[in-house]
């Protein structure tokens, strides 16, 4: 079984089309023409351009919680005689395929520990997101990229964090450096290339020990938990922080870490599908209540769940896990410039006042 | 010739701020390409206003999309807010429909040379981490990744300020700097893009859209910072009762989402570019309104938010219709 191969950077197609035929695959990949234009994680094609320069726009949580999936499908079915009496007939089949995700980050990866919390490790077991999780791997990237935005070692992580990862990608001068760092995922690596000649080991080897001693970011969310709940009810500091939110969904769909979801059933006649689609906190919908009562009317709570949710919430029913990554998506996408680790940062600051 | 104009900018509001109930204004972000809507009634926070091509942030829709749910008293006083030319056109639209009255308002008209769109700079310097960013005459100065970038003003302005016939407020209550000269003074350069795309044959525009919208992630940024989409909680393309459209991302649903959009901005969309400045997946949704905007002009002759008093005609009826 191989344990570390060289990929040259001409051969990653020709490699990944190989990988393939072995598993369903996943890459990074732009979703547009465009050099710089977004990106995204997308079932590998053979020639798709695989966006390994920057991290993605979209994150990779798709893999695991989908935008959209079905739960179950139903359909009433009438008797024949007696109109009035009906059948439901559900069908709830569900199928998890052996994957791999090539080219994730240590911070999407790191991410997914807050989903596991929630959807796996009880007390309710969400068999949908359970069953994708233990058939997926994931190739992570040590990052070199990290920009200003970026602030995973604040949060737990690190750049070439490589925690939760079945295979570490290391970007040389002239290739990729695939090494297995789990049993499980050797076998994938049998026959798509060579062990790495010494220089190239002893470069990679030296990326990741440079990669690792960065630290990105400078956030500091000690006490953040306790100092949110004395914010809580002043108007004022939200009203300073949040008032240019456009209470808009781009930073929960972004986020690697952002699970909340909704369920809808879509029916025509007897027929239909119940659906799960990610839902966000920023939107009135979320919280509005059958009565029409909504506890969350302005985008000044809402964006505070947002803030209390990952920094105070989580944290406290976790044992200190936090509900962040440090990516920065939400604040390179925001469309009015938030930035949550301002925010996040002044909680603490003359929580008196 | 900016900091002139931001001194000047600071010592009118100085002036105003007493009078009024808040100041919207643009103030510098974490990101050196783009500003952040800033809300001022300290006057310690006037000197944080900023204004030039970096203040891409429509703020007229602030004035229907308010902060706080608070109810106005009879006797409020004004708030001043900053608009560039387009801007200034949402907000003649927004007075048109009464969603505000013009004396609740002290505008600060900023004549605009346009607007930076961060995309057009990545493509040129990459994605790489812009430590700063400041504007030298016609060109923009980048200092990314160690490197100085210069690149001209004119390649990295926003689609829709190339195409800009009024970069100076319509209606204004005191004007900050020189008046600036239109780019376009004809319908076949603001509509160029338009065209470029009817040019093409039935089945290329259908591929182009349905490739364009299937990035859409319905995030609602577009209409959430779309100043006229003043339906806010009420859009039908949330309302679970009655139900429109399901919670579905296929083209389908995207599809009726956006032409929805489009569809309720007919002879209102006033061509402010923030639905496509704002969408995270870089889907040029303005193309949409731009369409529509152009056949309200060729027909009717319309040009929204250009006329205080003016009647948007898919407002009113007019039973001698000629043209439709």
């Amino acid at each position: 079984m191989a344990v570390k191969i060289f990929i040259a950077t001409d051969r990653l197609d020709s490699v990944l089309e190989k990988l393939s035929t072995k598993i369903d695959l996943w890459i990074p990949a732009l979703l547009k023409d465009d050099k710089s234009g977004p990106t995204g994680f997308v079932p590998y094609e053979p020639g798709k351009a695989v966006a390994f320069d920057r991290q993605t726009t979209m994150s990779l949580k798709k893999v695991l919680l989908p935008q959209v999936e079905t739960l179950l499908r139903f359909e009433y079915r009438k008797e024949p005689e007696g109109a009035i009496n009906s059948t439901l007939a559900v069908e709830d089949r569900r199928e998890a395929r052996p994957t791999l995700v090539f080219g994730a980050r240590p911070c999407d990866v790191r991410a997914l520990t807050t989903l596991d919390r929630v959807f796996s490790n009880g007390p309710y077991v969400d068999p949908y997101y359970t069953e994708r999780r233990k058939n997926t791997l994931f190739a992570t990237l040590v990052c070199r990229q990290t920009d200003a935005k970026c602030f995973c070692s604040s949060v737990g992580g690190g750049p070439a964090d490589m925690e939760g990862s079945h295979l570490r990608i290391v970007r040389t001068d002239d290739g990729y450096i695939v090494e297995a760092l789990t049993k499980e995922a050797q076998s994938l690596l049998d026959n798509l290339g060579d062990a790495p000649d010494a220089s190239r080991e002893k470069q990679a080897a030296e990326i990741v020990e440079e990669v690792s001693r960065r630290r990105v970011g400078d956030l500091d969310t000690e006490g953040s938990a306790e100092a949110f709940r004395k914010r809580f009810e002043q108007t004022d500091y939200w009203v300073q922080m949040v008032s240019q939110c456009l209470s808009c969904g781009v930073c929960t769909y972004v986020c690697p870490t952002c699970y909340c979801f909704s369920i809808t059933d879509e029916a025509e006649n007897l027929k239909g599908e119940r659906l799960r689609s990610w839902d966000s906190c920023m939107f009135y919908h979320y919280t509005l209540e059958a009565s029409g009562h909504n506890p969350r009317p302005t985008k000044l709570e809402r964006y505070r769940n947002r803030v209390g949710h990952k920094f105070s919430y989580i944290p406290e029913r976790y044992e200190g896990l936090l509900g962040c990554c440090g990516c920065g998506r939400c604040i390179r996408s925001c469309p009015v410039s938030i930035d949550i680790r301002q925010v996040v940062g002044h909680l603490k600051e003359n929580t008196n006042e | 010739m900016l900091e002139t104009d931001r001194i000047q900018l600071h010592k009118l509001v100085e002036e105003a701020l007493p009078e009024l109930d808040m100041m919207i204004g643009w103030t510098e972000s974490c990101d050196p390409l783009q500003t952040t809507p800033v809300f001022i009634r300290d006057a310690k926070l006037i000197s944080k206003l900023t204004l030039g091509p970096f203040c891409s942030q429509n703020l007229a829709g602030y004035l229907v999309k308010p902060p706080a749910l608070e109810s106005v008293p009879k006797d409020a006083k004004p708030i001043g807010i900053c608009v560039k030319g387009c801007d200034s056109r949402s907000l003649v639209a927004l007075i048109q429909e009464k969603f505000i009255s013009r004396d609740r308002v002290r505008i600060f008209g900023i004549p605009c040379r346009g607007t930076i769109d961060w995309r057009k700079v990545a493509q040129r310097v990459g994605l790489s981490d812009v430590k700063s960013a400041t504007v030298e005459d016609d060109f923009l100065v980048i200092d990314a990744s160690g490197t100085t970038h210069r690149i001209g003003l004119e390649d990295v302005l926003a689609r829709k300020c190339l195409g800009c016939r009024y970069p100076n407020p319509i209606i204004q209550d005191v004007l900050v700097g020189q008046v600036a000269t239109p780019r376009s003074s004809s319908l076949e350069t603001t509509y160029r893009d338009v065209d470029a795309l009817d040019n093409k044959p039935i089945e290329e525009r259908l591929a182009f859209w349905q490739s364009e919208l299937d990035r859409c992630i319905r995030c609602y940024a577009c209409r959430n910072a779309c100043p006229l989409c003043v339906c806010q909680d009420k859009c039908i393309a949330e309302t679970r009762e009655p139900r429109w459209l399901t919670q579905r991302v296929g083209l389908p649903e995207k599809f009726l989402f956006h032409f929805i959009h489009a569809m309720h901005l007919a002879g209102r969309c006033t061509g402010c570019g923030e639905c496509e400045r704002v969408c995270p997946m870089d889907i040029p949704v303005t193309l949409i309104k731009e369409k529509l905007n152009k056949i309200m002009e060729e027909m009717l002759g319309y040009s929204a938010g250009l006329d205080p008093d003016g009647v948007p005609p898919l407002l009113t009826f007019n039973p001698g219709e000629t043209e439709i």
